[in-house]
């Protein structure tokens, strides 16, 4: 088979028809108002919300706010974040006197922070940054003690089997045995902080999509909402997927193969 | 293609011939004419089997042999009515044709800890197959003979993740006895347990053999089981693969591993076995 | 292997790492509130060089007499059944659908393959920015505030089901025919017990992200809860409150977390030890 042809064969027809005759069921309930929603925009209303937002130079500069505060905060949240994993995974000293205190801190759902740091920083990018970053640090840290932590004895024992120092065994086994999991640490981290931004956004900072979609709904327009709620996904998605090839990009291919199933 | 039912083994000792007479008198229980199998997947339909014919007789032990991949897997899934023949095959448990598990014929799976229902103890997992459908007073007797048959009974309270592979094992038959079964289906039982542990339940079920009179249909690939416990030898050949020999195992019962193994009749067999699994059909 | 390196003098950090775990299985206080030093460190320079009138950082003696106030007036109480009861009805409702939709997901690869683009679709839109969608359409209740809880937590579920369908044993299946068990009884005896696990699993992943979104839309839309009361307390200015009502919301979350895990260990009780739930 071709590669064309594979990939032709590849594209799930049954699924993106699903999604269209949904798509179509929406447009229909709207179009004769089978449903009561005054507010409920038909897909097509939402299309030309989209339109008129790029159009008008609304979106763009949105979205641009709101990409470079998560990838800032983001940076900043896997430096700290991979920094003190690192720390509570190589000394159990700092672990067994801090954990505790991390799970703690950990169970306080960081979204109650953002009323706080409205507090403290008022409505500023720099509250909208404070909350990135802390919403990001978490999964990373977390995701490096498990993988600095979790690497098989028998690693550690070749190491000293081969009479590596202590720096060397950390930067040629334990670093690198850990990388898979801290990947998947970055990458939760990635969500979150646009998430976040995103959250901040609609509470505190007035900018990015998230104000926008505010402002969107005072105004009463629901096609615009939709169009910004789709960007914040689209957003997503593309990050995520980013992401991913940069990962798989860094790390040899597993050894099971890729994981089946359709996405 | 024919399988012989004659003794091909003609210096078999004369000694322990288990009347070849009345194995011929006895009853059919399966009776396979033109068995072909097609595995489906998403690449198309691979043939495991084509044009099958083999009788089981009632109280009768048989072995099923052959190289991996040969399909005893797969042969004995369609005689427990869990897989279903191409339609021109013809599968029949004493006349019927098997659509789906007849009556009384019960399956006991190589992977005992995937077959085992891990939220249930063991009495309860024995139990199984009899709730609701004789009284609760009846159950519990059953399912206490079954458990003391394989000597578990003082094991019944407890879940299956504190038995050894091989007690959970013995769960697993139990399960199948307490349902008082015409036949036990073996899928390579004895397959994922160490050596020792093996000998002892392969005496055990020759035990259960005596005593409940079942028919016993036992897919293995270890020519040493096969031999040491059953009446008949099937072995499959080919690709896809037909029965090449039924070999009739002439050793007397009760066995013993030692006695049993040593005799020179087993180990003439034993390498016809070995020849016949080896050979390969051009 | 494993005991070999135990035994050895200079596996250091192999072996507090083992003793670590082990303590945490027995659950002595006393490394956990060894653990604790850091915060309680923290909380008392705070607690000391705070003062009591700061807008920003008031120290925690102050929350403790902003909480007790709270709870006089009946405020305090009133938000956390509203916040809890929200949290419940949208995971209980997320349970049930997910678990379903999972199943019949997991059971049929033309469902999969149908459904899947989808849901994907709806799963990549963030349950935060639909807030302000939701309260427009639905306006500001309940039935707002559960819908979209559900809608976020309903994905865990869906996704943990439908992998525990594709992860039933074939044998499991094959025995129960065996056994004659008739479809119901296959169903109700082997299908669904052997399912719950992954069930659990999905609502353990989903319970916090629940909790999160419920404080959420009550941050966002004022809807009677936690994080309204926290949202207001942050409007009119009473910083000792938005700390005292954030302790509240961990102390509700970890709570959350703790009767979930005494729900799978009752329910699981015939596992082995206790088999570490979701994350």
């Amino acid at each position: 088979m071709s590669s064309r042809s594979r990939r032709l064969g590849r594209v799930n027809w049954p699924g993106l028809l699903t999604l269209a005759l949904l798509a179509g069921a929406w447009e229909a309930t709207v179009r004769w108002s089978l449903l009561d929603y005054q507010y409920l925009p038909a897909p097509s209303a939402i299309a030309r919300g989209a339109r008129t937002l790029l159009a008008s130079g609304e979106l763009i500069p949105n979205v641009l706010h709101t990409l470079m505060v998560t990838l800032i905060g983001w940076s900043i949240a896997s430096v700290i974040g991979i920094g003190l994993g690192l720390l509570l995974g190589l000394s159990p000293t700092a672990y067994r006197y801090s954990m505790t205190s991390f799970e703690v801190t950990k169970a306080i759902p960081p979204i109650t922070f953002v009323p706080a740091t409205l507090l403290i920083f008022g409505f500023s990018l720099r509250m909208e940054l404070v909350i990135v970053v802390y919403v990001g640090v978490w999964p990373v840290l977390i995701n490096t003690i498990g993988g600095v932590r979790g690497v098989p004895g028998e690693l550690l024992d070749l190491g000293r089997m081969l009479h590596m120092s202590s720096w060397t065994r950390v930067r040629k086994l334990i670093v690198p045995a850990a990388v898979p999991e801290i990947l998947v640490g970055l990458r939760l981290g990635l969500t979150l902080c646009l998430v976040l931004a995103v959250v901040a956004e609609m509470v505190g900072n007035p900018a990015g999509l998230g104000h926008a979609l505010v402002r969107a709904q005072q105004a009463l327009q629901p096609e615009k909402m939709f169009a910004y709620v789709l960007s914040a996904g689209v957003l997503g998605i593309t990050l995520n997927a980013l992401f991913r090839s940069a990962a798989s990009w860094m790390l040899p291919p597993p050894a099971g193969g890729p994981e089946g199933g359709t996405p | 293609m024919q399988a012989s039912d004659q003794p091909i083994t003609q210096d078999a000792p004369t000694a322990d011939r288990t009347e070849p007479q009345a194995q011929v008198k006895r009853k059919v229980t399966f009776q396979c004419r033109n068995l072909t199998v097609e595995l489906g997947s998403s690449e198309g339909a691979t043939c495991i089997c084509r044009s099958v014919n083999f009788d089981v007789r009632e109280g009768e032990f048989i072995s099923i042999m052959g190289r991996s991949g040969s399909g005893k897997t797969t042969l004995l899934r369609i005689l427990g009515g869990l897989l279903a023949p191409t339609p021109d095959s013809s599968v029949r448990y004493y006349g019927e044709r098997v659509e789906g598990p007849p009556p009384g014929v019960i399956t006991v799976f190589q992977n005992y800890a995937a077959s085992l229902l891990p939220w249930r103890t063991v009495e309860k997992n024995v139990a199984l197959g009899l709730e609701g459908k004789v009284g609760r007073e009846e159950a519990r007797e059953r399912v206490a003979d079954a458990l003391a048959m394989v000597g578990l009974g003082k094991r019944a309270k407890d879940y299956p993740w504190r038995l050894s592979g091989g007690m959970q094992q013995r769960v697993q038959l139990a399960r199948a006895l307490a349902m008082r079964p015409s036949v036990l289906l073996m899928d390579e039982p004895f397959g994922a347990l160490d050596a020792m542990t093996k000998t002892s339940l392969q005496d055990e079920l020759l035990q259960v053999y005596e005593r409940t009179g079942a028919t016993v249909v036992f897919v293995t690939h270890d020519i040493d089981e096969a031999l040491y416990l059953s009446d008949r030898v099937l072995v499959l050949q080919g690709d896809p693969s037909t029965i090449g020999e039924s070999l009739p195992v002439h050793c007397s019962r009760p066995r013993h591993q030692i006695e049993t193994k040593q005799s020179e009749g087993f180990l003439a067999l034993r390498r016809k076995v070995y020849e016949a699994i080896m050979q390969r059909h051009e | 292997m494993t005991a070999q390196t135990a035994t050895r003098p200079d596996s250091g950090r192999q072996q507090s790492a083992r003793e670590e775990r082990g303590n945490r299985k027995r659950t002595t206080p006393f490394p956990l509130l060894r653990g604790l030093l850091p915060l309680v460190v923290l909380l008392s320079v705070w607690e000391l060089a705070g003062s009591p009138g700061s807008p920003y950082f008031p120290p925690p003696s102050t929350w403790g007499s902003a909480l007790i106030a709270l709870w006089e007036n009946g405020v305090l109480l009133a938000a956390v059944v509203a916040t809890l009861t929200t949290f419940s009805i949208a995971l209980g409702a997320a349970t049930v659908l997910g678990a379903g939709v999972g199943l019949v997901v997991g059971g049929s690869p033309a469902a999969d393959r149908a459904l899947g683009p989808t849901f994907e679709f709806a799963r990549a839109m963030p349950p935060a920015a639909m807030v302000p969608i939701a309260t427009l359409l639905l306006g500001y209740d309940e039935t707002m505030k559960v819908t979209v809880v559900t809608l976020a937590a309903i994905w865990a579920i869906l996704l943990n089901t439908r992998a525990g369908v594709r992860r039933i044993d074939q044998t499991l299946l094959d025995a129960a025919r065996s056994l004659q068990l008739g479809k119901l009884d296959r169903i109700r005896k082997v299908i669904v017990p052997a399912l719950l696990p992954a069930i659990f699993l999905g609502v353990r992943v989903a319970a916090p992200i629940a909790v999160v979104i419920t404080l959420l839309v009550e941050i966002l839309t004022n809807v009677e809860g936690v994080g309204a009361l926290i949202a207001q307390s942050q409007r009119t200015f009473q910083p000792a409150r938005v700390y005292a009502l954030i302790v509240v919301a961990g102390a509700l979350s970890f709570l959350v977390n703790a009767v979930l895990g005494a729900i799978e260990s009752y329910v699981f009780r015939y596992r082995p030890s206790t088999a570490g739930g979701g994350e």
